[in-house]
C-alpha cells in the first residue's frame, strides 16, 4: 500500500513526471546546452591540435599524434608572429591598463561635471564596429602619411582596450569600502601612503583582471590589427594569412596554449583572492 | 601636382609632431625588446624624409654582400625543412655563402593588398624596407609603368642571364628582362576530383548544369584568370580582346552564379573544399593541384581543351632597396638550376629556370626524381601552346574591369 | 604642499580622466573625423586623393551601388541579434537568479570564448559545419539530413557564427541588469497574488530592459561590420556584407572615399543609437558593465 501524497500534490504518470521535470529544470538544461554551444569551437581547437592531418589541412580528424606539441614553431613565420603578438599585447595591456584604471577610478569616487559625456564616451568604442576603428585609423595614418607597422597596431590596441579596463574596473570597484580609506586617513596616513597599502591592494585583483581581459583582446584580435599592420604579421593575422592554404597545426597549439594560459591565470587570481580573504 | 606636393608637405609636419611627442619612447621601448634576426617586418629605412624631401634612392654601389636581406613572398613559395622554427635550406645556403642573413616573410597574400602596403612609401619615393618583392605579372607591370622598381644590374646575374627560359623573354612589358626575373609561374586550368564528377576537360562543364556538381562548383577570386578562362570559352583570345568582350565574359559569369551552380569565388581556399568535399569543380592552379592530389588521390588537374591560361610570380627590386647588389645576388642564386631543382621540388610549380628538369631527374631521391616527368612542373612546348597570357591592361581598363568583377562577386 | 593639495582637489578626477581620453581623443575622434574628411575625397591612390564638398555624392553612389549588401547587412545583423537574445537571455537569468555559488564560474565560461582568437573560433566551426562534417556527417549517414544538405556557404552559417561572436556582449549586460534588480520586488509581486509568470513579465523584464538595450547597442550594429564570419563560413556573393565591401575597398581596391562614405554609415548609425539610449536611459548603465 503506497503512502498517501502530499495535499494539493499527485504524483501522476511517468510522462507528467517527465513534463514536470522539464519544465522546472528547463533552465537549467538550457544554460547546459548554451555552455556546450559556447565551448564547442574551443574544443575542437583543441582536440584538432592533437591531429596529424594528410598534407596541409587540418579539418577532418587523422590520427593522434603529439608531433605539433613537440614542434610548435614549425611552421614558416609562425614564430615571429606569435613574438610580435606577445609583445604588442604586453605592451598595450600595460599602457591601457593604466589610461583605464585612472578613468575607472575616478568615475568609481568622484562626481564631476562632464560625468555623462564621459560615460558616453567610453562606452562609444566598445559599439563601434570593429571594421569602423580599423579603417578610421587606417584613414588617419594615411593621411599624415604615418607607415603601418607594429608601431600602429600598438596604438590602435591600446586605443580599444581603454573601454574594456574601465569596464572592469568600474566593475569591480562597485562596493569598495571608502571606510577603510577614511579610517587610514584618521589614523594619520597622507593620502600617498593611503593610496598604496589601502586602496591599491583592494583593487588590485579588479586591476588584474581588467590587464587579463585587455591582454586576451589584444593577443586574438583580427579586424583591428588588419587595417593598422602594414606588413607586420600577428598571429591572428598568420591564421587569416595561412587559411587558405591550409592552417597547419602548430596554429592550433599555439591558439591552445594561449586559451590554457588564460585560463590559468583566472584560476591563479582566484585561488590567492579566497586565500586572502581567509587570511 | 601642386595640391598633390603641398598635401604631402602637410603630412610631414604632422607626422613629425604626432611621431615626436606621443610616440618617441614608446618606440624606444619596441625596438630594446623586438626579437632577434626574425623580425616580422622588413627593417624600415629610418625617417630621412621627415625634412620633406624623398630619402635617396639605393646608395653608392656596394660591391660587397650587405648583413640583412628583407624578402617578401607568397605562402609556400620557399623550401623549407621540419625545425621549429623551420628553416630554408636555400636560404641557409645563401647565408654560408655571402653571410647574408635573409629576413623572409611571407608577407604577400594578394596582390592589391600588398601593393597597397607598399605604394605609400613608393609614391613618397621613400624605401618600403623591402629588396625583393614577389608579384603577378599584371602587378609586376603596374609597378615598372609607375616607375617603381630598379633595375637589375645584369653583370651581377649571370646565371639569370644565361638560364631564363625563352618562353619568358621580351614581354612588352619588360623588353630587357632587366626589371623583374620570374620566380615560379603556373598553369590555370580546371581542377576536379575525379571520383564525383569523372574526367572534366571542357570549360562547358562550369556551365553545365550537371547534379554531380551543381552548387560544389567554385570560380576563383582572381580576376584575370576568371575573365581569361571565361574569354576562351567564348573563343575569345585573351592576349587580345576589347573590353565589350570583357564585359560578355563577365555576363557569362554571372550566368553561372545565377544558376546556382557556382558556389565561391575563392582563392587558395579551394583546396580545403576539394579535400573536404564541400567542392568538386572549379578553376584551380596547377601546383595546388599536386599537392592535394598528394592529401586526396583522386584529385586530378586538366588543361581545358579551350585551353588554359598561364601566369608567373615575378621577383623585383623595389626603388629606394637599400640591399640591391645583395637582392641581385640573390636572384642570381636561384637561378643556378641545382638551387631551383631544390625549390621547384618543395615549391612544385613551374621553375623559369632552363636546365632546372634535368637538375630534379639527378636527384637520389626516387620521388623526386619522378617529378622530373610532371608534365604540370615542366610542362612540354606542346602544352605550352594551349595556354595564354592575360594581355596588359592601362589603368582605366583595370579599373573598369576591377568594379565590373567585383560586382559580379559580390565584393 | 597638503594645503596646495586640498584646493585644488576638484581637479583630481580631472587629472585621472585625461591621459586616457587625450589617447581616445587623438585615436578614436581624430580617426573618426579624417575618415569622414576622406568620404570627401575624390581621385585615386596612385594620383592622389582631393577634398570636395562636392563629392557628397560619394554618399548616394556607394548606397546605390552596395544598397543590397547594406539591406542584407541589416537582416543579417538583426537575425543574429534576435537569436543571441534567445540564447543570452535565459542563459544570463539562469545565471543571476539560479546561479548560487557557481555564479562566478559561470560567468567564466561565459566570457572563456574570448580567451581564444576570434579567427580559429570561426575556422573551428568551419571545421564543425562542413558538408560532411562533424554536425553534418553523422546525421547524413543516418538517414536524417539529404546528401546535398549544406549549412556552409549559406546565410545560415554566417548568422550563427555572428550570434555565437557576440554572445557574451549580450549576456553580460543582461546578466547585469538581472542581478540588481532588488529580490524584494519580486517578492513584493508574489504577495500580492502575481503568478511567477506575472512577476516575470511586470517585474523582471522590464527591469532587465536597460541591460537588453546595452547588448543590442553592443550587438546589432557591430555585426553589420563584420566579414570574417561573411567571408569564412558565408564564402558565397549572395552572403557578402557591408562589412566585406568596406574591407576590399580599403585594402584590396584602395577605394578611400567609397569605403570611408560606407564605414561613417555605420558609425553614424552607432551615434545615434548610443545617443538616443544616453537620452532615454542615462549613462550610468554603459560603463558599469560586469566582466
Amino acid at each position: 500500500m503506497t503512502v498517501a501524497p502530499a495535499a494539493g500534490r499527485t504524483r501522476g504518470t511517468a510522462r507528467q513526471r517527465s513534463t514536470r521535470w522539464l519544465g522546472r529544470n528547463f533552465l537549467y538544461l538550457y544554460t547546459a546546452a548554451a555552455i556546450v554551444y559556447l565551448m564547442l569551437p574551443i574544443v575542437v581547437m583543441i582536440v584538432f591540435s592533437f591531429n596529424d592531418p594528410v598534407g596541409k589541412s587540418n579539418f577532418t580528424w587523422v590520427q593522434f599524434s603529439l608531433d605539433a606539441w613537440l614542434r610548435p614553431f614549425g611552421a614558416l613565420g609562425l614564430q615571429s608572429a606569435v613574438f610580435a603578438s606577445l609583445r604588442i599585447a604586453f605592451i598595450s595591456t600595460v599602457v591601457a591598463t593604466i589610461l583605464g584604471t585612472l578613468i575607472g577610478l575616478a568615475l568609481t569616487r568622484y562626481t564631476f561635471r562632464g560625468r555623462a559625456a564621459t560615460n558616453l564616451f567610453i562606452f562609444l568604442p566598445m559599439a563601434t564596429p570593429e571594421i569602423v576603428l580599423g579603417a578610421s585609423l587606417l584613414t588617419m595614418f594615411v593621411s599624415i602619411g604615418q607607415p603601418r607597422n607594429e608601431l600602429t597596431i600598438l596604438i590602435a590596441h591600446i586605443m580599444f582596450n581603454i573601454s574594456f579596463v574601465v569596464v572592469t574596473v568600474r566593475a569591480r570597484l562597485a562596493g569598495f569600502p571608502r571606510h577603510l580609506e577614511e579610517a587610514a586617513m584618521d589614523l594619520g596616513a597622507t593620502e600617498w601612503v593611503t593610496f598604496w597599502k589601502v586602496t591599491f591592494p583592494l583593487i588590485f585583483p579588479g586591476v588584474m583582471a581588467a590587464a587579463l581581459l585587455a591582454f586576451s583582446l589584444s593577443i586574438d584580435d583580427f579586424v583591428i590589427t588588419n587595417f593598422t599592420a602594414g606588413q607586420t604579421v600577428t598571429f591572428p593575422m598568420y591564421i587569416y594569412g595561412s587559411y587558405r592554404v591550409g592552417v597547419p597545426v602548430q596554429v592550433n597549439v599555439i591558439g591552445t596554449i594561449i586559451f590554457l594560459t588564460a585560463v590559468g591565470a583566472v584560476l591563479l587570481s582566484t585561488v590567492l583572492q579566497r586565500r586572502d580573504r581567509s587570511a | 601636382m601642386s595640391e598633390h606636393d603641398s598635401i604631402l608637405g602637410r603630412r610631414f609636419t604632422r607626422r613629425t609632431i604626432l611621431q615626436g611627442s606621443a610616440l618617441a619612447g614608446v618606440g624606444a621601448f619596441l625596438a630594446a625588446c623586438g626579437a632577434p634576426a626574425q623580425s616580422t617586418g622588413p627593417t624600415t629605412a629610418p625617417s630621412s624624409a621627415a625634412s620633406g624631401e624623398p630619402a635617396p634612392s639605393s646608395p653608392a654601389a656596394e660591391a660587397t654582400p650587405s648583413e640583412i636581406l628583407n624578402f617578401a613572398n607568397w605562402p609556400l613559395y620557399i623550401d623549407q625543412d621540419e625545425g621549429s622554427p623551420p628553416v630554408s635550406p636555400t636560404l641557409e645556403q645563401f647565408k654560408a655563402k655571402y653571410g647574408t642573413t635573409v629576413n623572409y616573410v611571407e608577407a604577400v597574400n594578394d596582390n592589391d593588398q600588398f601593393f597597397g602596403t607598399i605604394q605609400p612609401p613608393l609614391q613618397a619615393g621613400q624605401d618600403t624596407g623591402w629588396d625583393i618583392t614577389v608579384l603577378t605579372d599584371w602587378m609586376a607591370a603596374r609597378l615598372i609603368r609607375l616607375g617603381w622598381v630598379e633595375t637589375i644590374d645584369t653583370a651581377n646575374t649571370p646565371n639569370f642571364v644565361a638560364n631564363l627560359r625563352d618562353v619568358y623573354k621580351a614581354v612588352d612589358w619588360d623588353p630587357e628582362n632587366n626589371l623583374r626575373a620570374p620566380w615560379q609561374s603556373g598553369l590555370t586550368g580546371l581542377g576536379f576530383d575525379e571520383a564525383t564528377t569523372g574526367n572534366v576537360t571542357s570549360l562547358d562543364a562550369l556551365w553545365t548544369d550537371d547534379p554531380r556538381w551543381k552548387g560544389k562548383v567554385w570560380l576563383l577570386s582572381e580576376m584575370r584568370d576568371t575573365v581569361g578562362l571565361t574569354l576562351l570559352k567564348l573563343g575569345i583570345m585573351p592576349e587580345d580582346f576589347t573590353l565589350e568582350q570583357a564585359g560578355a565574359a563577365l555576363a557569362e559569369i554571372q550566368k553561372t552564379v545565377d544558376a546556382g551552380i557556382v558556389r565561391s569565388f575563392l582563392g587558395n581556399d579551394y583546396k580545403e573544399g576539394l579535400v573536404k568535399g564541400d567542392l568538386v569543380l572549379g578553376t584551380a592552379w596547377s601546383g595546388d593541384m599536386i599537392i592535394a592530389k598528394g592529401e586526396k588521390a583522386s584529385l586530378a588537374f586538366n588543361i581545358p581543351d579551350q585551353g588554359g591560361m598561364l601566369w608567373t610570380d615575378n621577383m623585383q627590386i623595389p626603388k629606394g632597396a637599400q640591399h640591391k647588389y645583395t637582392a641581385e645576388l640573390m636572384i642570381d642564386w636561384v637561378y643556378d638550376p641545382e638551387i631551383a631543382a631544390q625549390l621547384a621540388a618543395y615549391i612544385q610549380y613551374v621553375s623559369p629556370v632552363a636546365g632546372c628538369q634535368e637538375a630534379i631527374a639527378k636527384n637520389p631521391d626516387p620521388e623526386v626524381a619522378a617529378l622530373a616527368d610532371n608534365p604540370l612542373m615542366f610542362p612540354d612546348d606542346a602544352t605550352l601552346g594551349t595556354v595564354h597570357i592575360f594581355r596588359a591592361l592601362s589603368e582605366e581598363e583595370e579599373i573598369s574591369l576591377n568594379d565590373e568583377f567585383s560586382k559580379v562577386t559580390g565584393n | 604642499m597638503g594645503q596646495l593639495l586640498r584646493r585644488y582637489r576638484f581637479l583630481v578626477p580631472y587629472l585621472l580622466l585625461a591621459p586616457g581620453l587625450i589617447w581616445l581623443a587623438v585615436y578614436y575622434v581624430y580617426p573618426a573625423v579624417q575618415m569622414f574628411i576622406a568620404s570627401f575625397w575624390s581621385g585615386s591612390i596612385s594620383q592622389g586623393f582631393t577634398f570636395s564638398f562636392a563629392n557628397w555624392t560619394n554618399y548616394t553612389e556607394a548606397l546605390d551601388r552596395y544598397s543590397e549588401q547594406f539591406v542584407r547587412s541589416i537582416i543579417f545583423a538583426g537575425l543574429a541579434t534576435l537569436l543571441t537574445f534567445a540564447i543570452s537571455f535565459p542563459l544570463a537569468y539562469t545565471i543571476a537568479f539560479r546561479g548560487g555559488r557557481y555564479k562566478n564560474l559561470l560567468l567564466f565560461l561565459v566570457i572563456a570564448p574570448f580567451f581564444t582568437s576570434f579567427l580559429l573560433r570561426v575556422i573551428s566551426w568551419r571545421t564543425i559545419l562542413g558538408d560532411d562534417g562533424l554536425l553534418l556527417g553523422p546525421l547524413k549517414a543516418i538517414g536524417l539530413l539529404p546528401e546535398d544538405f549544406r549549412v556552409l556557404a549559406t546565410p545560415v552559417a554566417v548568422i550563427t557564427g555572428i550570434a555565437y561572436n557576440f554572445l557574451p556582449f549580450m549576456t553580460l549586460p543582461i546578466y547585469v541588469s538581472l542581478e540588481k534588480i532588488d529580490r524584494r520586488l519580486l517578492e513584493a509581486g508574489q504577495d500580492l497574488y502575481a503568478t511567477p509568470f506575472m512577476t516575470f513579465r511586470r517585474v523582471t523584464f522590464p527591469l532587465a530592459l536597460p541591460g537588453v538595450f546595452a547588448g543590442t547597442l553592443l550587438t546589432f550594429i557591430p555585426a553589420m561590420g563584420d566579414y570574417v564570419n561573411a567571408e569564412l563560413l558565408g564564402q558565397t556573393p549572395a552572403t557578402r556584407m557591408i562589412g566585406n565591401v568596406i574591407q576590399s575597398r580599403f585594402l584590396t581596391n584602395n577605394d578611400y572615399p567609397t569605403a570611408s562614405a560606407l564605414s561613417f554609415i555605420l558609425m553614424a548609425g552607432i551615434l545615434v543609437a548610443v545617443a538616443l539610449y544616453a537620452r532615454v536611459l542615462g549613462t550610468e548603465e554603459l560603463t558599469s558593465g560586469a566582466v
